[in-house]
């Protein structure tokens, strides 16, 4: 049997974070979706520390760029320099249109970078066809057994 | 000697004397001079005939241009009374030293008899005026009028060093605003586009209509912000000076614009367009919205487009020529400002940012840009790019 996937949400917008789950939760695919509001929590999830012990291994991270206390690229950069971690796809998902952040982030090793769209239809769209490719098309690496 | 206080109370205090950029209160300060002579008691009667009408001067004795150039360098004087021409020197290269120096200092020729056509060229180079020796009682008139013209001088100046000031500070504004506002209304909009989508017709008529106008409202601020954004991004970087092809920049607007072309039927030709040193891709930007435009605001016939360019002078004029609807008159200016409309939205869409966008680009390279234009008759936008272009901040 297939297991849902796991998809860790990191951003500090719950407005995002609620909006990015009505929509997969409309989808045909059940997703799980875990949501943290910073950076240095984000990581104590990757690390399964404290209250995150029974954290699962997420399929996809989902990460906002500008983030309380660790921002989205240190984060990047944790997980990308961690042997383990670095084989999760991560895709960068924030309103910056800077084209300092989009080379900063595939220079760190992002696996996509998506802009946050301005208006639903948009948006929906967006969260729609990533969780579509990332998680339906695309082939994932097996995931480390915890 | 190269400084002789000749008047000064050994009391006089030299702080006091620094206070320069306003005419002096007569009751509590000295005049500063600086007097260009050789001979002492001339120096000493110019300044009695301005201690006989109230104005009590401190003076500087200067007779070479090396001493004069180091003594504005030191002091701050409020007037240079300069002989037109001591044993070895002019005292009309004053004005051209102060000029070099950066400094705004009068300069009043008080001399022997100059003939009229050398005082007149004296005053043509830059003097505040020029008093006989013989005339010297009306010396203390020319010097209040030379300080109150200096005041006025300074006064302007600090005027526009305040507008350019605020502008930016404006500018800066409109960037910081636009750029912040942009998350908080990205939430209005999804989430009443959500609400329209979950309670379309669930809740009443009314609530249907308050969303609708919820959502549009957003929608627009949104367009309007980003226009905003996109205005005040305009130079910020600065220009990208570069050898410009404006054949290839009109094709690359031609292109971007393609599926209006095509639509409207529109015939564009252009005359061959000179190389130019500009910012390219800025240039883009303008003949884009120029001949978007022109298609925009079309007649009843097929837009028929014309790009020229034309060398007057030091200057290259381009020029963009429709057959639309024209613009009245009284309207050729106020369509360059920023969010400025002559129609409605339902029949012309836009938020009137793209002409205010072309004048921004155009004024950085340093040029004009203008429309001629009659109402039913067509327009012809036409700007202008220097040669040698000086990119203004």
């Amino acid at each position: 049997m297939k297991t849902t996937p796991e998809i860790l949400m990191v951003d500090d917008n719950p407005a995002d974070i609620d909006l990015t789950s009505e929509v997969l939760a409309q989808s045909e695919q059940h997703f799980h979706v875990n949501a943290v509001n910073d950076g240095a929590e984000a990581i104590s999830f990757l690390r399964h520390q404290g209250k995150y012990t029974h954290a699962p291994v997420p399929d996809l991270v989902v990460l906002d760029l500008n983030l309380p206390r660790k921002d989205g690229c240190e984060v990047l950069q944790h997980i990308k320099a961690d042997r383990a971690l670095a084989k999760v796809p991560v895709v960068i998902f924030t309103t910056s249109q800077a084209s300092s952040d989009i080379a900063r982030s595939y220079r760190l090793g992002a696996n996509c970078y998506l802009r946050k769209p301005g208006n639903l239809p948009e948006f929906v769209a967006a969260v729609q066809s990533m969780a579509e490719f990332w998680l339906g098309y695309a082939s994932l690496p097996q995931k480390e057994r915890r | 000697m190269d400084s002789a206080e000749l008047v000064t109370p050994a009391s006089a205090p030299r702080s006091v004397s620094r206070q320069l950029s306003e005419e002096p209160d007569e009751g509590t300060r000295k005049l500063r001079a600086l007097v260009v002579e050789d001979e002492p008691a001339d120096v000493e009667r110019a300044l009695r005939a301005l201690r006989a009408a109230g104005l009590g001067a401190v003076c500087d004795v200067a007779q070479t241009a090396e001493e004069f150039t180091r003594l504005v360098r030191q002091n701050a004087y409020d007037v240079i009374l300069a002989d037109y021409k001591v044993p070895n020197w002019y005292g009309m290269e004053t004005v051209e030293i102060l000029r070099r120096e950066g400094l705004d200092v009068p300069v009043i020729m008080v001399s022997g008899a100059l003939g009229e056509l050398t005082a007149v060229e004296c005053i043509k180079q830059g003097a505040a005026d020029y008093v006989p020796k013989h005339h010297l009682a009306r010396l203390p008139e020319s010097v209040r009028r030379a300080m109150r013209e200096k005041k006025l001088r300074n006064d302007h100046r600090q005027s526009l060093k305040e507008l350019a000031r605020s502008n930016r500070d404006l500018e800066q504004f409109a960037y910081v605003a636009s750029h912040d506002l942009q998350e908080p209304l990205r939430m209005v909009a999804t989430y009443t586009q959500l609400l329209a989508e979950r309670y379309q017709g669930k809740l009443d008529a009314d609530a249907d209509k308050y969303i609708h106008y919820a959502v549009d409202g957003a929608l627009r601020m949104q367009k309007l912000v980003q226009d905003l954004l996109a205005f005040s991004r305009v130079g910020r970087q600065g220009l990208t000076l570069e050898n410009a092809d404006i054949n290839v920049v009109l094709d690359r607007a031609l292109k971007n614009l393609e599926a209006a072309i095509q639509g409207s039927g529109a015939v564009v030709d252009h005359a061959q367009l000179p190389l130019v040193i500009a910012d390219g891709s800025l240039l883009v930007q303008v003949f884009q919205n120029l001949i978007g435009n022109a298609l925009k605001f079309r007649g009843s016939e097929p837009p028929l487009i014309r790009v020229n360019a034309d060398l007057k002078g030091k200057e290259w004029v381009f020029s963009v020529a429709d057959n639309g609807i024209g613009i009245a008159a009284e309207h050729a200016e106020s369509v360059f400002a920023i969010f400025r409309r002559l129609h409605t939205r339902a029949e012309y869409p836009g938020n009137g940012i793209g002409l205010s966008i072309c004048k921004k680009i155009i004024e950085q390279h340093g040029g004009r840009i203008w429309v001629e234009s009659e109402l039913g008759h067509g327009s012809i936008f036409q700007f202008t790019l220097p040669i040698k272009p000086t990119p203004k901040q």
